[in-house]
């Protein structure tokens, strides 16, 4: 279970916040911007943080990599370390999925929910599902993949008898240059070459597309609730119970739902200072689901550094 | 517990009911299963939209979730998960099977496959995947795992190591991981769980306890990790390829039987072996049935196991065998094991698969010959544990024969089909009585005889489930009155039962009413669920064939048929009665122009083609080349009916079996628990009429539900199929086929009547489902029957008057003609009579024989009492005092009045007639034994002597219908008797003999079948058993061919006469080469003799008229045959070098993978270890069934451990 609260001290100094809440108190928006270096100090008082997010995962990513299936092998295999073996490009993903739980506890987002992310998960291996299918690891995906990933980040707010009050559900994307076009890449889809008039054009699958069309129950509550039974059945026991409701009962109450949209990444020079990629002052017409929304954008000037730093840092051999 | 857990459980439970209750469908599923039947039928479908597929898909997932909090809290045996995973299963069945747009998004085949497993029904996890198409190697992978074929899934795992040699060198994992792609956690995933499927698969099939346990392990990380890093669906599929794994290994074969094991561990070995081969015929997970009836076998001995047909019955019956005649140290007696089946077909089934898994270490003898004791008979002086295979009147003759004999080596009974001891309680039972041919009370007679006599024999009960006589039937053979029958939760396949609606000039419409006994119907609109067939209407018949409705109809089903096999279905058209009419009705069908057009059947090329052409050979030799058997043959139609001479039926069935006759048709002897693959069964008739001479009226007997019922069960077995469900159609034309205006309004008629008969049958079904635990006894039945007679034939009202009247009567007081077979009712009462005293003189005697000599009253009181509390009437019903006391006083009687002479009651008992028919029969007995000993010059006379010794015993039988000939009161059957010897000619092949008409072929082959076999066999086997036993001082002298001359003083004519009859040849030489599978027809028998012939003659100087007929001679000949060449030598260990390994454990298992003309010696979980590079023997994929040992002590070699046998 995760446990570590978050390095308040250590995000003050860092991040310069410019929160505000509109649109009745549906569009909450919240600008960070660095303020000071990454330093040896920050990525200290960030790792128990960091360990504490990785923890579940890294247990079962090693107690599976330590099981050697050669009949020669007699002790647990000698193997990479979690999460620092995974590709740069997993690691700034599992980067802005830690971030996103981070700021849903620290900061004062949009309808004031106490959330708690009791459980990381980290679904960034779409490629493993292409592979588990065709037993081969050419690029030519035959099909098209199963089922939905889901959101990238979930977290619960619990009500005061235990049970599952609400969630906080969304993207959490790492862009190393936050460019007007990266960002139009993300929130719209990418540019794709219409075949019969050889125009080009957004594909409409970005980050908007997701959030608007995601189901009542998200993607990942399930296994959230798996993880809730297996790792702390008496502790969560009614919030256990509110999810079997939710997830088996014809009709159910919808559970009540804040979407979360976080963007980390790099400035870019036509940026000014306080000055948001996405507009805070209204809702953004691209939105269009019937939960609140929050959008946090996290300016950084040397992401690279923190998040190398940072996942090196873990765990460090005794 | 956690706190909020009874609040959970009760949520799971009320999806259960919600969705989930046993064969109760929703109108959504209802309404899914209709349009997924409608896809595989290809007919155009129900109003369906995308929202209905995204409900039915959540339903499923509702309900997995509610069978994980279930399974969570109440453990994996909770039935009320079970409930959920099958309906999820049959949710997410139902839209594959639609081919449902949700298949692109989510694997639903394996959810539902895997769904299947965790709820108990394996078997429609392998129906459905063996269907399906599949996209992708890996879900083929996964597919085959979740199909529980473990050879399958190495095959494919081999394939995947063979195309990424790279990932087979030691360090391949670490090596991946340390890789510099952004995918490599991907890729290095799906390695580790195909390494992990591969090992479990491996380690399965071998019993590597400690590797499955790796296996397991790995899969339950992997899951964990698929569970933090993948999509709902697909951690989703690697959670349920863990648990289905999980019970896969709580469920393997090797459990039970290494608990066996123990029994013996000098055996150990060998019994382990049969476990692994059952992982080669696809058996080694066991059903939940089986686990239930293995508890029960480890645990006690004797029991009632109660599933439906094709549920691994035979598994379960197998390791009884193992258990109490291989692994029980039984002294110095060879044990015995009686294996009882209600036909003589059944019996060849038994006996194949027996022989197939467990001839290499016991006798298996189906006791075919035509004798009670010949010339397959060797088994009685053989030191191997035995087996014997009967029917119950063969069992009962060869007990007559040598009760003390088996009663001294006899450990084991296993009743198959049990519950067939319960008597309809109608008329026709009555009559049975009467005729003595009770099939319940025979079987009640003699099991309750046997157990009385070997209290201590451990018994098997296998039956089927509803009707009420699995409890009864526990009671019985557990001896117990608390006891239970196990194994009643099993279903193994989905029955649908309806109509196939025919009219003239118009397509058929299949209407479905039950589904697994429920009333299937689109909820809301009451509606039947109906399919019209895309089948074109059959042309307009000429005037003549539809004159009859029954011929329209009859026609429009083999019409139907004909199209329907197309899709590779198999269908059985099953007649009530007639078949030679509607053999008829088919044959000049399919030569009008207008039926040329269909598609020719053409016999397969392979091997099958091979028994197609055996059985067409058959069939010519017993029915002549222009029966109609032989031209339904010729068109791919396959036939049987229970005149068809044995060895005829023998090869049909094959046919059937091995899927070379798409169509068969066939009356109702078939199916009689014989398990055949059928996906369509078309029911022609609900009743069988037949004219009553008494009554001068035609009388109608319906069908039982428990006949239907039956006959229904054959539909769809498990895995053999195309569909999912078995279907049992109903023909009924719904309007008049014929011009004539009269000939309309008489089919007007018989189409209603149809329909009705259709109604009575849905009704009593109904109520059979509902039946409790209400069975009645035979024996009951039977005094009740006596009772009701002598109430009115002589006024008698009380209990006590009844009792009284039964310590005195005679049947020739009751009638004249007792005992010649007369219909008049006092006749037939005092025939009921006699078949009483046939129970209780049988018993009786077999004391008298085994104690040496008679008891009489308190002694014999107590021998019948304790005969009654083992008859089957004594544990199935609510105890009325009558019946006892009327068993002990008319057993006493029997002794003190009405058989009182000792001597006779021996002789009376060897015949094996009823007693007052034997002493009839008895008048006669001196004359046939006449003719039998002066038959010295058998066997050199020519054709026509040979045939006057049989037609001179046949003439003492042809005045008398008590022991003699029976046949029906009707001009054909009269002339039939009048023209006797010409059928015996035909039928004994003598040359030149006069030959039936086509359409008489059945007529005379029931001549045969109940005349010249049976009763003419009956009269001269009861002869000879009265000679052995005459001249036998010893009752434990084990019979042989050495002394069977001078023990009986009959030549050998005496001992081959009935298996002549038998197999329909006046030579002894060829009834011997059909029975020891030498040759293939009667002609092929007599082209043989000439090398006998040629060996005798160097044998001997100058052969006797005997020696030529000498069955000693016989076996000699045949031991000097040269032998084919052994099939499985032992193969030289294969040289190899280690390439993966240290060698360090001495032994791995390994498998083979060609390349390049070398073998890589791969571990299952994918590295290799070793390789040959040029090895003597080249692999090919089939190797990948067996199991390979890399030993590495010594010079590194590879031995085959298994090598599967069967063929697939």
């Amino acid at each position: 279970m995760h446990d570590c609260p978050p390095p308040a001290d250590a995000l003050d100094r860092w991040l310069t916040a410019y929160p505000s809440i509109k649109s009745k108190g549906r569009y909450g928006h919240l600008l960070l911007e660095q303020d000071c270096d990454c330093d040896a100090d920050l990525i200290a008082e960030m790792r128990p943080y960091f360990e504490s997010a990785h923890r579940d995962a890294r247990t079962f990513f090693h107690d599976q990599m330590g099981i050697d299936l050669h009949p020669d092998a007699d002790d647990p295999a000698a193997h990479a370390t979690y999460p620092t073996c995974l590709p740069p490009i997993t690691r700034r993903g599992l980067f802005g999925e830690v971030m996103a739980g981070m700021v849903s506890e620290h900061y004062e987002l949009v309808g004031k929910h106490s959330w708690r992310i009791p459980v990381f998960l980290f679904r960034h291996h779409e490629d493993a599902e292409h592979y588990l299918f065709a037993l081969a690891r050419d690029g030519t995906r035959t099909r098209e993949l199963f089922g939905r990933k889901g959101s990238d980040f979930i977290g619960i707010a619990l009500a005061a008898d235990g049970s599952v009050a609400r969630a906080i559900v969304g993207e959490a994307k790492w862009r190393k240059d936050l460019q007007p076009s990266v960002m139009d890449d993300l929130m719209h889809g990418k540019l794709v070459k219409n075949k019969k008039t050889g125009i080009k054009a957004r594909s409409g699958k970005g980050i908007w597309y997701q959030v608007n069309r995601d189901i009542p129950a998200p993607h990942g509550l399930r296994q959230l609730q798996r993880l809730l039974r297996e790792l702390d059945p008496d502790g969560h026991s009614a919030a256990i119970l509110s999810l079997d409701r939710l997830l088996s009962v014809r009709n159910a109450t919808p559970l009540p739902r804040t979407n979360l949209i976080l963007i980390a990444g790099g400035d870019v020079p036509g940026r000014d200072a306080q000055t948001s990629l996405i507009p805070w002052e209204k809702m953004p017409a691209d939105y269009t689901a019937p939960h609140a929304l929050q959008v946090v954008e996290m300016i950084l000037n040397d992401g690279d550094t923190l998040i190398d730093g940072l996942y090196d840092a873990l765990w460090p051999a005794p | 517990m956690p706190e909020h857990d009874p609040q959970r459980l009760e949520i799971a439970n009320n999806i259960r009911i919600g969705l989930a209750l046993e064969n109760e469908l929703s109108a959504d599923q209802a309404r899914a299963y209709v349009r997924c039947l409608q896809t595989s039928w290809q007919v155009p479908t129900i109003q369906w939209a995308d929202r209905d597929s995204r409900e039915q898909l959540a339903d499923a997932r509702r309900l997995l979730h509610a069978a994980g909090v279930l399974r969570e809290i109440e453990g994996s045996a909770s039935t009320r998960a079970v409930d959920c995973y099958r309906r999820a299963g049959e949710i997410f069945e139902w839209l594959a099977r639609a081919d449902d747009k949700m298949r692109a998004r989510a694997p639903i085949e394996l959810f539902a496959a895997a769904a299947f497993q965790l709820g108990g029904l394996p078997a429609m996890a392998n129906a459905l995947l063996s269907q399906l198409p599949l996209d992708g190697a890996g879900s083929g992978l996964y597919a085959d795992f979740l199909r529980a074929d473990f050879d399958g899934v190495l095959a494919k795992v081999a394939r995947f190591w063979r195309d990424h040699p790279d990932l087979t060198q030691r360090d391949a994992a670490s090596a991946l991981l340390r890789e510099e792609a952004e995918d490599r956690i991907g890729w290095y995933f799906t390695v580790e769980l195909v390494r992990a499927l591969g090992l479990f698969a491996d380690a399965l099939r071998r019993d590597d306890t400690v590797r499955l346990a790796q296996a397991l392990a790995k899969l339950k990380a992997l899951d964990a990790m698929a569970l933090r890093t993948f999509s709902d669906d697909v951690s989703l599929l690697v959670m349920l390829l863990h648990l289905v794994g999980q019970g896969y290994a709580a469920a393997s074969i090797y459990r039970p039987v290494a608990r066996l094991a123990d029994l013996a561990p000098d055996r150990a070995l060998r019994v382990i072996a049969y476990a692994r081969e059952q992982f080669s015929r696809g058996r080694g997970i066991l059903w939940s049935s089986q686990q239930a009836g293995l508890d029960r076998l480890l645990n006690h001995s004797s029991f009632a196991l109660c599933t439906p047909t094709g549920s691994g019955k035979t598994l379960v019956a197998n390791l009884a065998l193992v258990k109490e005649l291989l692994l029980r140290d039984h002294g110095d007696v060879v044990p015995l094991a009686l294996y009882l089946v209600p036909s003589r077909a059944l019996a060849g089934e038994v006996e194949a698969k027996l022989h197939a898994e467990l001839g290499a270490d016991l006798i298996i003898t189906g006791l075919y010959g035509g004798a009670d004791w010949g010339i397959t008979d060797y088994w009685l002086d053989a030191d191997k544990p035995t087996v014997l295979i009967a029917t119950v009147e063969k069992a009962d003759a060869l007990m007559r024969y040598l009760a003390p004999l088996i009663l001294k080596r006899l450990r084991l009974l296993i009743l198959d089909e049990a519950h067939q001891v319960v008597p309809e309680a109608n008329d026709s039972a009555r009559v049975a009585f009467a005729e003595h041919g009770s099939r319940p009370l025979r079987l009640e007679n003699f099991v309750a005889r046997l157990l009385a006599r070997a209290p201590d024999l451990v018994r098997i009960a296998l039956t089927a489930v509803a009707g009420g006589a699995a409890g009864p039937v526990a009671r019985w053979v557990e001896n117990d009155p608390n006891a239970q029958p196990i194994g009643l939760r099993y279903r193994s396949t989905r029955q649908v039962i309806g109509v196939l609606q025919t009219a003239p000039q118009r397509r058929c419409t299949m209407l479905l009413d039950l589904m697994n006994g429920k009333p299937l119907y689109v909820q809301g609109r009451g509606d039947p669920v109906y399919l019209n067939l895309t089948t074109p209407p059959m042309p307009q018949l000429p005037g003549t064939m539809r004159n009859s409705i029954y011929r329209f109809n009859q026609l429009t089903v083999l019409w139907t048929a004909l199209h329907l096999v197309e899709a590779d279905r198999r269908i059985l058209i099953s007649l009530a009665q007639q078949p030679e009419q509607t053999m008829r009705w088919f044959k000049e069908a399919l030569d009008l122009p207008a039926w040329q057009a269909l598609p020719r059947f053409l016999p397969p090329e392979d091997w099958r083609g091979e028994r197609f052409a055996e059985a067409r050979a058959a069939c010519v030799d017993y029915c002549g080349e222009n029966a109609f058997e032989v031209v339904l043959l010729d068109h791919g139609i396959a036939t049987s009916h229970g005149q068809m001479p044995q060895r005829l039926r023998r090869l049909m069935t094959a046919l059937i079996d091995e899927r070379i006759c798409p169509i068969t048709v066939a009356t109702a002897t078939l199916t009689e628990g014989v398990n055949l693959p059928f996906d369509i069964i078309f029911v022609t008739a609900l009743k069988r009429s037949a004219y009553d001479a008494v009554a001068r009226r035609m009388v109608d007997t319906p069908y039982t539900a428990a006949e239907f019922r039956n006959l229904a069960g054959r539909a769809g077995r498990p895995g053999a199929t195309r569909g999912m469900e078995g279907l049992t159609l109903v023909a009924l034309p719904t309007a008049v086929a014929a011009s004539a205006p009269g000939q309309q309004d008489t089919q007007i008629g018989q189409i209603a009547g149809m329909a009705s008969d259709y109604d009575v049958l849905r009704e009593a079904l109904r109520l059979d489902e509902l039946a409790g635990d209400a069975a009645v006894g035979p024996l009951a039945l039977l005094l009740e029957t006596l009772r009701d007679r002598v109430r009115t034939h002589y006024r008698i009202a009380t209990d006590e008057a009844f009792l009284a009247w039964l310590e005195a009567a005679l049947p020739e007081d009751i009638s004249d003609e007792a005992g010649t077979g007369a219909t008049d009712p006092a006749s037939r009462f005092a025939d009921s009579l006699d078949e009483l005293d046939a129970f209780l003189l049988t018993a009786i005697e077999e004391v008298a024989r085994i104690d040496d000599g008679t008891k009489d009253g308190a002694a014999l009181e107590a021998d019948l009492a304790a005969l009654w509390r083992r008859t089957f009437t004594f544990a199935a019903q609510v105890q009325e005092d009558w019946l006892e006391r009327a068993i002990v006083r008319r057993g006493q009687a029997i002794v003190s009045i009405v058989y009182p002479d000792a001597d006779e009651r021996r002789r009376l008992y060897q015949y094996g007639f009823s007693p007052y028919v034997g002493r009839r029969f008895e008048v006669i007995a001196p004359a046939i034994r006449e003719i039998l000993e002066a038959a010295t010059d058998y066997g050199q006379a020519d054709a026509a002597s040979r045939l006057a010794r049989f037609a001179t015993i046949g003439r003492l039988l042809t005045a008398d219908r008590g022991f003699g000939f029976r046949i029906r009161d009707t001009q054909t059957d009269r002339r039939m008797l009048e023209n006797w010897v010409d059928i015996l000619g035909w039928w004994m092949h003598v040359p030149g003999a006069a030959k039936p008409e086509p359409a008489e072929l059945r007529a005379w082959q029931r001549f045969v079948s109940d005349n010249l076999e049976f009763r003419l066999g009956v009269a001269i086997g009861a002869v000879v058993a009265q000679s052995w036993s005459a001249g036998a001082g010893d009752p434990l002298a084990i019979p042989s061919l050495e002394a069977w001359r001078e023990t009986t003083s009959l030549p050998w004519f005496g001992f081959w006469a009935r298996e002549l009859l038998r197999w329909g040849t006046l030579d002894p030489f060829v009834a011997f080469a059909l029975a020891q599978g030498r040759a293939k027809t009667r002609d092929d028998a007599v082209l043989l003799r000439i090398d006998y012939d040629a060996w005798l003659a160097q044998e001997l100087d100058r052969p006797t008229s005997e020696d030529r007929i000498d069955p000693q001679l016989f076996l000699s000949w045949e031991r000097a045959m040269p032998r084919g060449p052994r099939e499985d030598f032992d193969q030289e260990p294969e040289a190899a070098r280690l390439t993966g390994t240290t060698g360090g454990k001495r032994r791995y298992g390994v498998l083979p993978i060609a390349v390049d003309g070398a073998t890589r010696w791969i571990d299952p979980a994918g590295y290799e270890l070793a390789r040959s590079d040029h090895p003597a023997i080249a692999f090919d994929a089939s190797a990948l069934r067996d199991d390979f040992i890399l030993n590495t002590a010594g010079r590194p070699s590879v031995d085959r451990a298994f090598r599967s046998g069967g063929r697939r």
